[in-house]
């Protein structure tokens, strides 16, 4: 009789632990689920662009550290008002470097500025690509090209 | 360093307290027959140690992922629980003269990888340490590499173990962080060139060799040590993780083609070289040409899938152990899908799995929402390293592919192992939180 009792209690014991085990994926999916709602709200209402520059170190405060500045496909860097990424440094030519986004990859161009672009430490001679995470060297002005 | 919540965190590992205990009563009850639930202080332990994780995250300041340490506690729960049923003098550690059995040396461990993980998650918050000296990291782990190779200890036809005193680890779980570390970092670095640049020889479109070589050579020397110290499972694994790098990097089909043609030659050389890769691959074909030799411990896997079922056999109540030794000797650690599988049954095996693809999933995210090219590039390699090597011992378990012995990362026993799914589950926590401080700092985020 009592083995027939531990049986039974085993049986309900066993399925107990199976149902714990399928809650927890239960309540997985359900954050899953919620989470990638929200991801495509978040998408909907930013349309995030192709980059952003952000902005690691800037003496001048023009444009202001940790800011992160939108890209267009075609940006021109320097200290020229009407430049799309303007820079107040005095080691900044009027003309400084042009970003360019061209089929899948970012390059960067160095105008013949005074001072030089550099991209991770390097002075940039030609064209470059540059891949997300690389640091750019303007002036005094070091910017950061992100997603 | 500002403390933090992590409520979702916290709500997805309330139910472990439930379940690991509950594990432990039905194996105790059912191995003993009397209506006592057992001792609970190992179960009370796996929790806590778990929670006092999700508390050290929390005092971090740490905004990454909320259910990427759940889903591998998750995991880890139901090896943990798998473990504590077997017989525990079978495998275990003998620490400084204090004798502890396979649970209590493997709750050892959890407790070690969620320390480990705290720290890396902490410590890696600043990408630079990894990308910068890449390099550094590659020549740390050859090194490691070299002295396993020349001072390893050989078990079961491959020399896996590195010994320090009385505690043995295997490097190649170390390696394989490494690896994808220096991957990671070189592709990034080098992305845009191999994406768009081509050299073309007639018609035929070839990638570009000059940026590839450094990478390629390095990872070949990898292949060539862990092959000649027949670590084919280690092999696969790696090969996958570079392909998949590779072409998460570029985009491009043809890298993966010919990786694949490098692997099936790869493996047909691998067949014809050495004795004990014929053996797995006669196996794989046919388990039953030898069932109580060579084919043994697959035959007795296959019967345990069989026995489980739909809702398993019960904790404690299937294996049926001969004069206390199992009927798969290696079952706490390579066979340990088909134990969990036989007492847990099809439900229990397929809920593992759906744990595993969740931890994967919000890998993949955590790449995905990355704000540059190397942490994107490291989350997929040690997500995809995670998920392949649950993938192929699964599969070896299951007779699907030559069974390879490599861990089921969180389940097996072993310390290696566990540490470094753990330190995964660091790095990747430490790469979503620099995107979230990312989405803070635009006005984005919370």
């Amino acid at each position: 009789m009592t083995g027939e009792i531990l049986r039974i209690l085993l049986l309900v014991m066993q399925l107990g632990f199976l149902a714990v085990l399928y809650l927890l994926l239960f309540g997985f999916a359900r954050s899953l689920l919620r989470d990638l709602r929200s991801a495509e709200m978040t998408q909907e209402a930013s349309q995030s662009g192709i980059g952003r520059l952000a902005v690691v170190e800037s003496p001048n405060d023009e444009p202001a550290a940790g800011h992160s500045i939108a890209l267009g496909p075609i940006n021109s860097i320097g200290r020229n008002v009407n430049s799309t990424v303007y820079v107040e440094d005095d080691f900044v030519s009027g003309s400084h470097a042009m970003l360019t986004f061209r089929g899948r990859s970012w390059y960067i161009e160095d105008l013949g500025s005074t001072n030089g672009t550099y991209v991770n430490g390097h002075r940039v001679e030609r064209p470059v690509a540059l891949s997300f995470g690389d640091e750019l060297m303007i002036g005094r002005v070091r910017m950061r090209l992100e997603r | 360093m500002r403390a933090v919540r992590r409520p979702v965190e916290l709500q997805m590992l309330l139910p472990l307290a439930l379940l690991v205990p509950l594990g432990f009563a039905v194996t105790h009850i059912a191995e003993t027959g009397t209506l006592d639930p057992g001792p609970m202080g190992l179960a009370i332990g796996f929790v806590a140690v778990m929670f006092g994780g999700h508390l050290a995250l929390r005092l971090a300041g740490n905004r990454g992922d909320q259910l990427l340490l759940p889903a591998a506690a998750a995991i880890g729960a139901v090896g943990f629980v798998m473990l504590n049923r077997l017989p525990q003098s079978q495998l275990g550690m003998d620490l400084f003269g204090v004798e502890m059995g396979m649970a209590t040396t493997q709750l050892l461990w959890f407790a070690v990888g969620i320390t480990a993980m705290v720290a890396v998650a902490v410590l890696f918050r600043d990408d630079g340490i990894l990308r910068h000296y890449k390099y550094t990291w590659a020549l740390g782990g050859g090194l490691l590499l070299l002295l396993t190779f020349l001072f390893g200890r050989e078990v079961n036809g491959a020399r896996l173990w590195l010994y320090l005193g009385p505690i043995g680890f295997q490097p190649g779980e170390a390696i394989k962080i490494v690896l994808v570390v220096f991957i990671a970092g070189y592709l990034a670095e080098k992305r845009a060139l191999l994406a768009g640049a081509t050299t073309r020889v007639g018609p035929i479109r070839i990638p570009p060799l000059p940026y590839l070589l450094p990478m390629l050579a390095i990872f070949v020397m990898v292949m060539l040590v862990v092959v000649i110290s027949r670590d084919l499972g280690t092999a696969l694994l790696f090969l996958g993780i570079f392909l998949t790098m590779l072409f998460v990097a570029t985009g491009r089909r043809s890298y993966v083609l010919m990786g694949i043609l490098l692997f099936v030659g790869g493996a047909f050389v691998a067949y014809q070289l050495f004795g004990h890769v014929r053996v797995r691959v006669d196996n794989w074909i046919d388990p039953f040409v030898d069932p109580s030799g060579t084919g043994y411990q697959t035959v007795q896997a296959l019967y345990a899938f069989g026995r489980g079922g739909l809702f398993g056999e019960g904790l404690g109540q299937g294996l049926p152990s001969i004069s206390g030794r199992l009927p798969i000797p290696a079952l706490p650690t390579d066979f340990i899908f088909a134990g969990i599988a036989e007492e847990l049954g099809l439900l229990g095996a397929t809920a593992l799995l759906g744990l595993a693809l969740v931890l994967v999933f919000r890998g993949l995210r955590t790449a995905m929402l990355a704000r540059d090219d190397f942490s994107s590039m490291l989350a997929v390699g040690l997500t995809v390293s995670l998920g392949l090597q649950t993938l192929i011992i699964v599969a070896g378990n299951l007779k699907l592919v030559p069974l390879t012995g490599i861990t089921f990362p969180f389940v097996s026993y072993g310390g290696s192992s566990l540490l470094a799914s753990f330190v995964i589950v660091g790095l990747l926590l430490a790469v979503s939180h620099r995107t979230a401080l990312d989405a803070v700092a635009e006005g984005r985020g919370p």
